[in-house]
């Protein structure tokens, strides 16, 4: 499938490794990039020549990380070119039950999606489904 | 013997001041003033003056007046007014402007002055308690809504993960798989078990009473040694220790060893992956009653913006390994107890340096 793949960006690598497996058990063929840091994330996605021809990559952003967290990422994303992001379409990753935490989610409207971990197939395929409709 | 109380009267009339002086010097701390300048510098040289009284007339200002004025910027010493009449309209005013304690009429009997000082100085404590009890309950306030916070999300998070992998396992057939998945999942229940015991030390300290014994440096260091001698072989770092100590040290165990360890363990796993010469430092020298306590590393060090958070509730300066956001307020807590003193020391890429001084007890 060449018009969807993924970045997921988590501190925790169970975490990672979870989600990795619920994309590719859904379909094999998705690529997927993993970042344990959002900085790094940020800046492959900021580094345009990473770009394959993909027409939307979905970035699952876990909210809670040291350093640089979610809503921080999510600041600095809203800072780059409109080109770029209009690539990405962000999914805060939460295991969080704050109402605090999902207010502040709403507040951005870089985050399209939430979606609370741990990540499921029934999960993924209820935003796949809300993103072919968007 | 307690320290005196500390009283200011301001009088313009001399012999005023020297009759209330000669009264009351034996019992309490008597500073005087004429005026209203020399007033104030005593109360800004003793911020711990408790009682003020003061004559109601004066040339400049009333003492009402004067004790309005003060009202806001020294609103803790009690108010007491002296006064040779008392009309009706003086007394509303004084206690609806000056927030006046109580009257004393001229000429005073000394009964009167003893008995107005020590019901002020009774409100006095009562009042800084209340103050001191807040700023507590404030803090310990705001760590609970911190808590509450990172529960959600330092407990959930690898309990949720550990869900999430039993429904993937489901549907996994492959061995090595699995076995990967089951070594992370054993490096997320692993860090949850640290956080609850950090968790468990954190609250051992706020609440916990000073044991006070001799302190062994070299058979603390001697443990020390024991416990990270496998993490040292396996990560291949090396760990020099160098104790200098020719005098006895009294202290606390517990808080001395969680100190220690936490700053140890810091040094051994924060350090550079790609660094041939991976070197722990352990330096304990007393000396005239103080022990200092230095850990250095050469490991990743700590961004000159960040050294600042790194002593705050679940504040985390790196990402490279798991921490729960304890070890450095718990140090600092720590030596909150035991009255010592942390300084740190960091180069990015090169290394840090903690240098903790604590007294003897």
């Amino acid at each position: 499938m060449k018009d969807l793949s993924f970045i997921i960006i988590d501190d925790t690598e169970l975490d990672h490794f979870i989600a990795r497996k619920v994309i590719t058990n859904a379909n094999s063929d998705f690529h997927i990039e993993s970042f344990l840091s959002a900085a790094q994330a940020l800046e492959y996605i900021t580094d345009d020549t990473n770009d394959q021809g993909i027409k939307i990559i979905l970035i699952f952003l876990d909210i809670y990380m040291p350093l640089m967290n979610g809503f921080q990422f999510v600041e600095e994303f809203e800072k780059l070119d409109p080109k770029i992001r209009k690539k990405y379409y962000i999914v805060a990753l939460t295991s969080s039950v704050e109402a605090s935490d999902i207010n502040l989610i709403k507040s951005y409207k870089s985050f399209r999606a939430r979606v609370t971990k741990p990540v499921t197939a029934d999960g993924l395929k209820t935003l796949l489904k809300k993103v072919s409709k968007e | 013997m307690a320290e005196k109380i500390k009283i200011l009267y301001l009088d313009d009339e001399m012999d005023n001041l020297t009759g209330f002086k000669a009264t009351l010097r034996l019992d309490y701390q008597v500073f005087t003033a004429v005026n209203i300048p020399g007033a104030m510098e005593h109360l800004e040289k003793h911020p711990d003056i408790r009682v003020i009284f003061c004559d109601q007339r004066m040339p400049v200002k009333t003492g009402v007046e004067f004790f309005e004025g003060i009202r806001s910027t020294h609103p803790l010493p009690m108010r007491i007014l002296i006064t040779a009449y008392t009309d009706i309209e003086a007394v509303i005013d004084s206690i609806n402007r000056g927030n006046i304690f109580r009257f004393v009429k001229k000429p005073w009997v000394e009964a009167e002055l003893i008995s107005a000082i020590e019901e002020a100085n009774k409100f006095y404590q009562a009042n800084s308690m209340l103050a001191i009890k807040n700023e507590e309950l404030q803090k310990a306030y705001s760590e609970l809504d911190k808590f509450a916070y990172s529960v959600s999300h330092d407990i959930r998070g690898p309990l949720s993960g550990i869900l999430g992998a039993i429904n993937v396992a489901r549907e996994m057939y492959d061995i090595a798989e699995m076995k990967e998945m089951l070594f992370l999942m054993e490096k997320s229940l692993k860090k949850l078990d640290t956080y609850i015991l950090s968790m468990h030390d954190y609250y051992s300290l706020q609440r916990g009473e000073l044991q006070i014994c001799e302190i062994d440096f070299r058979k603390m260091a001697d443990e020390f040694k024991d416990i990270y001698k496998v993490f040292s072989n396996t990560s291949n770092i090396s760990f020099k220790v160098n104790i200098n100590q020719r005098e006895p040290f009294r202290s606390d165990t517990i808080p001395l060893k969680l100190i220690l360890n936490n700053l140890l363990s810091n040094a051994f796993k924060y350090q550079s992956k790609n660094n041939d010469a991976k070197l722990v430092e352990l330096n304990i020298d007393v000396h005239k009653g103080v022990a200092t306590i230095i850990v250095s590393d050469t490991g990743i060090g700590i961004l000159g913006n960040h050294l600042g958070e790194i002593f705050n509730l679940f504040y985390r300066a790196s990402s490279q390994e798991s921490g729960s956001g304890f070890g450095l307020y718990n140090v600092k807590s720590a030596l909150l107890k035991l009255n010592g003193q942390i300084e740190v020391n960091s180069v990015l890429n090169k290394g840090t340096t903690f240098k903790v001084t604590v007294p003897t007890k």
